[in-house]
């Protein structure tokens, strides 16, 4: 597959008005909300490395890649994409750039769009777009990188990407700590450990729900990631021991971790200042919802939800915040039962300058129209 | 109008039908068009280019400028926000049109330090910002070398870079959220003071944009603790090729310096004869300043394995320095060589390109003997560790062979720099500078694209007109090209009664 035959294609359902369902691996249709479709237009045969110069520490992929193909290519020299949305490792690159999905290592490596140095996109009336470029520091134009990463496909179809990577750490280990020990001694500790030096890579809370859905026992847990030298981590290690009781653990955890929301009906982010997420955290943790599987990360300042097996969910159960988290919040949500996103969340785009943009991009309305909420 | 007719109207000292406007929202001392006091407008950190601006005009708070703004969208005027005109593209230049100058709204907002972020106008320096945050234990990353006048307005028009952002990121990875009034008047928020948003990047889409899509009236930035421990390395090397090759194998062994800074012989002697002097040796042909933070332990690991590898390449000394006051020395002479170059010719052109890491020893050879060809004297300062090039010769703009040498050598630098895979700028903007660049590196689409953008956010293409985005690129617009405006027209003369004054 090309740039060219997918630019085609588009221009073809835009000469028709056909509106087009766009998916990579299909690993999490089930996100955003309905999409009213004739005709999908999948990249997943559309994958390979195209430029890799590990000198220069950047990846240029075919949007279809699959996030386990970028870690395969990029081990064998020592470096990798620090990237963990949740979600499935087959799912590609561009699905995950289109929807700005990251996870724990985000609260140190930054969100999917500071990796981005440089987009491919196909627009809605099928004219093949670039932006950025593929060098790591890059001024030049209007920053259509940043525009594209998160706009789920509803601007252009995100066809080639170049990527910032890193180097693996030359040690990376995990601990977990229990937080069985009630509300005040886990909001201590977690005010030790946030405002210490120590700079993991990744630092999560998990409630007793989701700790045993990834296997780390009964309690509530927090997972601490350190990376970097030998002597770096050793001294974070040491420096943890000193206000907590950490155990080491397998860093696959940190894989499991990523099918924390698996099956779930309905899956929210609340975001808020991060000042106030040791207290909250702690009072979150300490009550237990047997229901509701809870990921913490509170550096970030970010509660991520996954609730329910099945579609019987009460709308007003994700609607509302915990009790606990005052002043405002930003609230997202990644999965809902279908009829409830018109009530709860119509849309992400209703402003006027958004709407404006998707008009500019997307003229005839063809590209996943209604994932973000519809133009008015 | 003729154009003579046009041009007589335009640069005449008559007062501007705009200007009484103006002057009832922002006070009579803070509007300028009387040629004489617009002089020090007439450029910016770009050197080589004047244009004169028509009006000057100076909001004192974000009232006034919404206010500013909101009159000129009534009269359909064009205008060029400026910030402390710092800038090295020409973004601020402004052909007899309106500045609209950002600098008096210099308050920080708020602070929130058990949050790490602050809310600051657009007129606050970026040092200053800097002052402030460093008693508690904190900083603003972007640290342009130019951080001691230019203002965080600025940074975000331009995205600004600086040495530190080889691993802390540029303006872009620092700024939560803005308020921005739009060319029309309209005042938007964009991005989030408190979490994390869905929906379009709107606020990555206007940093960067170069005064093209609206003026910021407030800007939240993320704060980052100040690193436990501090070290900075000082190889110098008697090759620039050594330099450039050891640049390559720092990036790659995979440590994350804070900053790696490359300046060659001809850049140290000309700081070292300036007050500037850092202590450098005069007779090597490269140094690399390299610095490295974090915490104590991993920092002294790094640092043996840095100084390990400069050996290993060439270097002929590393010197680790002591203290605060020997490393803010080595770093004095890096952040004012540009001012030091002021030694050697009136003029100074400051390239911008960036280039693929690991065709550094490559390019710099290139860049070299291009020097040679035109006979002119390049000096390299640059950061090396993003591959960011800043190539700049000093010259006499007065000295028409000169400056043609100059240009024909900057550009074939250029042309070698895109060749290599480069972008044409790493963090100084497009502005006026680099706009005949952009079709080499973006295709007819892409430059559309960025036009329709910019329309989204400025229908009447008002704001910084004729900047980034070459006009003839832009399809919509090819019909209506954009042409000077005359402030004295019978429309703004027939204004309405100018509103109260904002408070």
């Amino acid at each position: 597959m090309s740039t060219e035959s997918i630019a085609s294609a588009i221009r073809d359902a835009a000469r028709s008005q056909t509106p087009l369902r766009v998916t990579g691996r299909s690993t999490w249709l089930d996100a955003g909300r309905p999409v009213r479709a004739d005709q999908r237009l999948s990249m997943r045969d559309d994958t390979g490395v195209v430029a890799y110069v590990p000198g220069d520490l950047t990846l240029t992929v075919r949007a279809g890649t699959t996030l386990s193909e970028i870690e395969t290519a990029t081990r064998e020299h020592g470096q990798w994409l620090p990237l963990d949305p949740y979600g499935s490792p087959d799912g590609t690159i561009g699905a995950t750039l289109a929807t700005a999905s990251a996870g724990p290592l985000s609260s140190s490596f930054g969100q999917a769009r500071d990796l981005v140095l440089g987009v491919e996109f196909v627009t809605g009336r099928g004219e093949v777009v670039r932006g950025g470029g593929k060098v790591v520091k890059n001024v030049a134009g209007f920053d259509l990188s940043r525009l594209i990463t998160g706009s789920w496909g509803t601007l252009g179809v995100i066809t080639e990407v170049t990527l910032r990577l890193y180097a693996l750490p030359k040690v990376d280990r995990t601990f977990s700590i229990s937080l069985s020990g009630g509300e005040r001694e886990t909001a201590s500790l977690l005010r030790a450990v946030i405002m210490s030096p120590l700079s993991p890579f990744a630092l999560v809370l998990l409630n007793r729900r989701a700790a045993r859905a990834v296997g780390s026992g009964d309690d509530a847990v927090a997972l601490i990631r350190f990376g970097g030298n030998e002597s770096m981590v050793s001294a974070e290690a040491a420096a943890l021991a000193q206000v907590a009781s950490p155990r080491e653990v397998e860093s696959d955890v940190w894989q499991r971790l990523r099918g924390f929301d698996d099956g779930a009906a309905t899956v929210v982010r609340i975001s808020s200042l991060p000042r106030q997420f040791p207290g909250v955290s702690a009072r979150i943790l300490a009550d237990d919802d047997p229901e509701t599987r809870m990921c913490i990360d509170p550096r970030r300042g970010l509660l991520r939800l996954a609730v329910g097996e099945t579609s019987d969910v009460d709308a007003n159960a994700c609607d509302d915040r915990p009790a606990d988290i005052s002043g405002s919040v930003e609230t997202i949500f990644e999965k809902l039962r279908p009829d409830v996103w018109k009530d709860v969340a119509p849309s992400a785009i209703s402003d006027p300058l958004s709407q404006g943009i998707k008009r500019a991009y997307d003229p005839h309305n063809i590209l996943n129209p209604g994932i973000l909420g519809d133009l008015s | 109008m003729t154009e003579s007719a046009h041009r007589a109207a335009s640069t005449s000292s008559a007062q501007p039908a705009i200007a009484e406007r103006l002057s009832e929202i922002v006070g009579p001392p803070h509007v300028l068009f009387r040629p004489s006091e617009l002089l020090v407008y007439n450029s910016d950190g770009l050197p080589g280019y004047r244009r004169q601006p028509r009006l000057a005009v100076f909001p004192g708070s974000r009232d006034e400028a919404v206010a500013v703004v909101r009159s000129l969208a009534e009269e359909g005027l064009p205008f060029v926000p400026r910030g402390a005109g710092t800038g090295l593209s020409g973004g601020a230049l402004a052909d007899d049109i309106v500045v609209v100058g950002m600098h008096r709204l210099k308050k920080i907002i708020s602070l929130d330090v058990e949050n790490r972020r602050a809310t600051v106008e657009p007129g606050v320096v970026n040092l200053r910002l800097n002052r402030h945050v460093a008693p508690l234990g904190l900083l603003y990353a972007p640290d342009p070398s130019s951080e001691s006048a230019c203002t965080i307005g600025g940074n975000v028009a331009e995205n600004a870079g600086g040495p530190h952002c080889l691993k802390y990121g540029v303006t872009s990875n620092h700024v939560l959220a803005l308020t921005v009034v739009l060319p029309s008047g309209e005042v938007v928020e964009l991005g989030s003071k408190v979490g994390e948003r869905d929906g379009y990047d709107l606020r990555g889409a206007f940093i960067g944009s170069e005064g093209c899509f609206g003026l910021a009236l407030d800007i939240t930035v993320k704060l980052t603790p100040r690193p436990q421990t501090v070290r900075t390395l000082l190889a110098d090397f008697m090759s620039v090729d050594a330099a450039a090759h050891v640049t390559s194998a720092v990036i790659a062994s995979g440590i994350v310096p804070a900053a790696l800074e490359f300046m060659d012989g001809p850049t140290i002697r000309v700081v070292e004869d300036s007050i500037y002097a850092a202590g450098y040796p005069r007779d090597a042909e490269a140094i690399l300043l390299i610095e490295l933070d974090g915490l104590e332990a991993g920092v002294s690991a790094d640092l043996e394995s840095v100084r390990r590898i400069c050996l290993d390449g060439g270097a002929r000394n590393v010197r680790v320095a002591r203290d605060d006051a020997e490393r803010t020395k080595l770093w004095q002479g890096r952040k004012k060589a540009f001012g030091a170059m002021g030694r050697l010719a009136p003029h100074l052109i400051v390239q911008d390109a960036v280039i693929p890491r690991t065709k550094l020893p490559e390019i710099l050879a290139t860049i070299h003997s291009i020097s040679e060809k035109y006979g002119v004297l390049v000096c390299n300062v640059f950061h090396a560790g993003d591959g960011n090039l800043h190539p700049n010769i000093a010259y006499s703009a007065d000295d028409p062979a000169e400056s043609e040498r100059v240009h024909k050598a900057m550009t074939e630098i250029m042309r070698a720099c895109i060749a290599a895979g480069g972008s044409i700028t790493g963090e100084h903007g497009v502005g006026l500078d680099k706009m005949g660049y952009m079709e080499s590196i973006f295709s007819e689409s892409s430059l559309n694209a960025m036009c329709e953008l910019r329309t989204v956010f400025d229908p009447e293409r008002r704001s910084n007109p004729g900047k980034v985005v070459p006009i003839h690129a832009c399809k919509e617009w090819q019909a209506v090209p954009a042409g000077r405006v005359d402030l004295s027209t019978p429309r703004a003369l027939q204004a309405e009664p100018p509103r109260p004054v904002a408070q």
